[in-house]
């Protein structure tokens, strides 16, 4: 068994016992990562610290379904992949809601995620404007696989668990984002 | 070999070493697509653009600066301190939850055959029809599972709440 493996093992059990000491140092040790990561994928701030807090949560109450066989970033990713898209989902449902109820006088205020930029505001450093801006223009189909593989150096099977996609679509989308950064790097349409 | 067919090759060659510089980040490169794409950038000034402007802007992803937000890892680590609290007070709540609701299926299932005689026993001295007493047989062997349930359901909006609470 190698060393990763018996740190993999020895964290699932640690998981399973709910063990407080654990869990802060793995929010300690995975903080940077998983914030920007949801970061990225809601493209909010205030709404990416929600789901931090959530997605420690659910790694407290579900920590049992870790078996200890794959990374835990990738399941890490994939608990906090999935609370954005539960709330994609219901937020959906509240806005169909919103529309069919005239009685519902104050609807969930839900800002827009397209402006004003809120990635721009997020990566506040003028260094980085143009990755910012790249970013910015990549669809998040391609712009959240792009992030995995090259931010968080993910394989693509690890990539293919937490989106729960084939490798050979991960493969394609990370091809079609690679060319769609390259482009609006270069200032063109990505 | 005719100037189009030239053409055509050359054109198959860039489009082929663009394929590999992003497979080279994708998936990486064997020794011999590693040697044909370096034989080839060292020669072509376009695809040497493609292959530092792919390497630039992955440069520039990898080192993107986010500031982390003050406060959230402590305000994480004592929100889960606390759901951990909480989980752990409930459980032997729900361990003895489901101990009562086995402890009954077990007595049930020892008693059915006793009981459904007493059902129909009861069924023909009070004239009540059968399909109504084997009803009621079927409604004395799923009451545990009854109670459980609605406990255990009356338990999940407490938890979510509690753990929405800010």
């Amino acid at each position: 068994m190698t060393t990763d493996m018996a740190d993999t093992r020895a964290l699932a059990e640690g998981l399973k016992r709910r063990d407080p000491e654990l869990l802060d140092q793995l929010i300690e040790q995975y903080q940077h990562r998983l914030f920007r990561y949801l970061l990225y994928l809601t493209s909010h701030r205030e709404r990416a610290e929600d789901f931090f807090q959530e997605t420690w949560i659910r790694v407290l109450e579900r920590g049992h379904q870790y078996d200890g066989k794959s990374k835990f970033e990738a399941w890490l990713f994939t608990i906090a992949r999935n609370l954005v898209i539960d709330w994609q989902r219901q937020r959906k449902v509240q806005s169909l809601d919103t529309l069919t109820d005239p009685a519902q006088e104050h609807p969930l205020q839900i800002a827009d995620v397209r402006h004003p930029s809120p990635l721009h505001a997020a990566i506040s450093d003028q260094q980085d404007s143009a990755v910012r801006d790249s970013l910015e223009k990549i669809a998040l189909i391609y712009r959240e696989v792009v992030v995995l593989r090259f931010h968080e150096e993910l394989q693509l099977d690890e990539i293919a668990t937490v989106m729960h996609l084939p490798v050979s679509t991960v493969k394609t989308r990370l091809y079609r984002g690679l060319e769609a950064m390259r482009v609006a790097m270069t200032g063109g349409p990505a | 070999m005719n100037h189009s067919e030239e053409h055509r090759g050359v054109k198959d060659a860039h489009g082929r070493a663009k394929q590999l510089i992003d497979q080279h980040h994708i998936e990486g490169l064997g020794a011999k697509e590693r040697e044909w794409l370096d034989a080839h950038l060292q020669n072509c000034v376009d695809c040497s653009a493609v292959a530092q402007s792919t390497e630039s802007a992955l440069r520039g992803l990898r080192t993107v600066a986010i500031p982390f937000p003050s406060g959230l890892a402590s305000r994480t680590q004592f929100r889960v301190r606390l759901r951990a609290q909480q989980l752990q007070e409930g459980e032997p709540r729900s361990l003895a939850v489901w101990a009562i609701a086995g402890v009954s299926w077990a007595l049930g299932i020892a008693t059915a055959p006793y009981v459904w005689q007493l059902f129909a026993w009861a069924g023909e001295r009070l004239h009540v029809p059968k399909l109504a007493w084997e009803l009621g047989f079927g409604l004395w062997w799923l009451i545990p599972a009854l109670i459980a349930g609605g406990i255990l359901l009356a338990e999940g909006p407490r938890q979510k709440f509690s753990s929405n609470w800010n």
